[in-house]
């Protein structure tokens, strides 16, 4: 167990960030060096003004208006699955330092409870969202239109979350001990607390590991880029 | 399959290759909203038509080509070589475009399809699969061009009889089509035809304006063909005229894809600011109606009447409300059609498809969501300012039955104007 966390959650972690780091710097980097068409692609109606075209830009990347307009299903499982992955990333920096106000206002009991109801929450939308889309993907119209990245994002996100709710549902570790594995990366002093190899998480953490670390090596040189990508595409909706 | 064949279409991808169309070709998760936003995907159910599936196409060439990943391992993104079978795919996706841009409107990252597919088009020129019949047409453009001496009796005939007519109907000798008038305040472009040519003359002279024609057409074939060197040089026919008879704006026809050429393309293509403005004849219209220039009987019209947005007019161009309000200023019972202004639908005859008779009958089918939509509003008469527009709505109406007159704007208030030499001299149709 310790060689798998070893490797997963720790050599892996490096990896995973350098490559995912390093592959976005060098893919926005392209982007940004390749000259722009000097044909204004923009359609109508647009905002006249730059700070209008910069809010309308936001609106449409943060809440795709039209696309809800037309495809209200495909939209609402999309909106649900983006913004619970959105409300667990910030779950997720419980594990980089303790929040601010939030204990005090709570309570260690209202923490717990807190962290359990909504990372809970967001855990199955999150879920609920993958297997719709892979439902989408082998049985729809869509089926024809994929390609094998489409269903290999979506085995990782699948691994990524089952394992990550399995340790919200079924483990039994304190946030402490995630703090202090994953602040010892931070700090390049890795090392792996002795609750967790001795854990019923300890392998599902292992495995959410290894998951978030592959998808976080092939993030960049995938369709995921759109997370990046989506800002400056939707400004040029209105140049 | 040829190396050479490889490294030309992959050269042209290299070429062609802007920021947006990198990050397009990036991003785009295969999502699929787009496919209810295409009239031919909706009609024929045919992926072939599914808008992101028409860039994927170019993608898998891209991911193969030009990415590390997809170099390294072309499987997963299923990268392809452009080969004879990706070329023929790609024609059919391609050609069949109309252009309309709806998809990128509905697109959750605003992914401009046609725009991906003018590489595509690029890419089939580059193989001599240009689609045959648009590049006819855009070389015999080209050919009166560079040959125009050829020419120039002929169409001053044309017009000297042209003018004949508007100054019988005007009732006014006065009248005149003025051709290379320096200094003149507007060059008007027409298209071939004097159909678009009479009813213009007769606004302008009504209005008193200071204008010229150009003996030049804006219908430019260059465009739908792919090849925008093309296009360009047939753009460039009445764009160096504007230039040489220093006017101060250039009127473009009912014409969708001509208005977008010469206000929206030309500049990029010279990459020169045009030292004049560049407005359609709707905006013309409607201003002159406005301030009264042009008298029009506001009951020219008492059938209901229903208005299309052209793609390349409202969506792409920008013009919603004056073609409305022209409309409304001369026809009481103005019904819109439901969507409408951005959100409208393709009536299925843009981008060149109504001169591609291989695609008639996808064409025809394609449109079938137009002619329901105009069917449900009752109307008599659609004006719709695109002659590609009008010829489909024309087959529409035939197919489907519709018993709907198809005017064009500049007719519309030709009719409504009070002309002294028109036999019944009040006004129009019904």
């Amino acid at each position: 167990m310790e060689t798998y966390l070893y490797i997963t959650s720790v050599i892996g972690v490096y990896i995973g960030f350098a490559v995912f780091i390093g592959g976005m710097g060098w893919r926005i980097y392209q982007w940004a060096s390749t000259p722009k068409s000097p044909v204004r692609l923009g359609m109508f109606p647009k905002p006249k003004t730059g700070t209008g075209r910069f809010f309308k830009m936001l609106k449409d990347t943060f809440i795709a208006p039209h696309s809800a307009q037309i495809a209200p299903v495909m939209w609402t499982f999309a909106f649900i699955f983006h913004f619970a992955a959105l409300a667990v990333v910030i779950g997720h920096l419980h594990i980089v330092m303790e929040y601010p106000f939030l204990p005090e206002l709570l309570g260690p009991a209202g923490m717990e409870s807190l962290a359990t109801i909504a990372g809970g929450i967001a855990g199955v939308l999150m879920l609920v969202g993958i297997l719709f889309w892979i439902g989408r993907r082998t049985f729809g119209a869509y089926k024809n239109l994929s390609v094998p990245e489409d269903y290999l994002l979506l085995a990782l996100l699948l691994g990524i979350v089952l394992m990550g709710d399995h340790m919200r549902f079924v483990g039994n570790l304190e946030p402490d001990t995630y703090r202090v594995w994953f602040n010892s990366i931070l700090a390049f002093r890795p090392l792996i607390p002795a609750e967790m190899i001795g854990s019923n998480t300890g392998l599902s953490l292992g495995t959410h590991m290894l998951f978030t670390d592959l998808f976080l090596i092939y993030f960049p040189f995938s369709k995921m880029v759109h997370m990046f990508g989506a800002f400056s595409a939707n400004l040029v909706r209105s140049e | 399959m040829e190396t050479t064949q490889i490294s030309t279409l992959t050269g042209v991808l290299d070429k062609k290759m802007t920021r947006q169309l990198k990050q397009y070709l990036d991003i785009c998760a295969r999502c699929s909203i787009c496919k209810d936003a295409c009239h031919q995907y909706v009609a024929t159910q045919d992926i072939k038509y599914l808008p992101a599936y028409r860039a994927d196409l170019i993608r898998k060439v891209y991911k193969k080509y030009f990415t590390k990943a997809g170099e390294f391992v072309p499987a997963l993104y299923e990268g392809r070589d452009p080969d004879d079978n990706l070329l023929d795919q790609l024609y059919e996706s391609t050609y069949a475009c109309t252009g309309c841009r709806r998809c990128m409107y509905y697109c959750p990252f605003s992914i401009d399809t046609t725009w991906i597919l003018s590489v595509a088009k690029a890419m089939l020129i580059a193989a001599g699969r240009g689609n045959e019949m648009l590049g006819q047409l855009a070389d015999a453009a080209i050919f009166k061009g560079d040959n125009f001496e050829m020419f120039r009796d002929v169409l001053m005939d044309g017009m000297h009889d042209i003018e004949k007519e508007v100054q019988d109907l005007m009732d006014d000798p006065t009248a005149t089509i003025p051709v290379d008038k320096q200094d003149a305040d507007i060059l008007y472009v027409a298209l071939a035809g004097a159909h678009t040519i009479r009813p213009a003359a007769i606004i302008f002279n009504q209005a008193k304006a200071n204008w010229t024609i150009s003996l030049f057409e804006a219908a430019n074939y260059g465009f739908f063909f792919g090849d925008m060197d093309k296009a360009r040089q047939i753009a460039d026919r009445f764009m160096d005229e504007a230039i040489r008879l220093n006017v101060k704006e250039v009127v473009i026809t009912e014409c969708g894809h001509a208005y977008r050429v010469a206000e929206t393309f030309h500049e990029a293509w010279t990459r020169k600011k045009h030292p004049f403005k560049v407005r359609h004849i709707l905006e013309v219209m409607d201003e002159y109606i406005k301030d009264g220039r042009i008298t029009v009987d506001p009951k020219a019209f008492t059938v209901p009447v229903t208005y299309h947005d052209p793609c390349q007019v409202g969506r792409n161009g920008g013009i919603f409300e004056q073609p409305r309000d022209i409309v409304k200023a001369i026809a009481p019972d103005f019904r819109d059609l439901t969507p409408n202004r951005e959100k409208q639908w393709c009536c299925g005859g843009g981008g060149g498809l109504v001169a591609i008779s291989e695609m008639d009958d996808m064409r025809i089918k394609s449109g079938k969501i137009k002619a329901e939509q105009i069917r449900v509003t009752g109307a008599k008469i659609i004006a719709t300012p695109c002659e590609n527009c009008r010829l489909q709505i024309e087959a529409l109406n035939e197919s489907e039955n519709l018993g709907i007159e198809i005017k064009s704007i500049m007719d519309m208030v030709v009719e409504a104007m009070p002309l002294k030499g028109r036999p019944s001299a009040s006004t129009a149709a019904e």
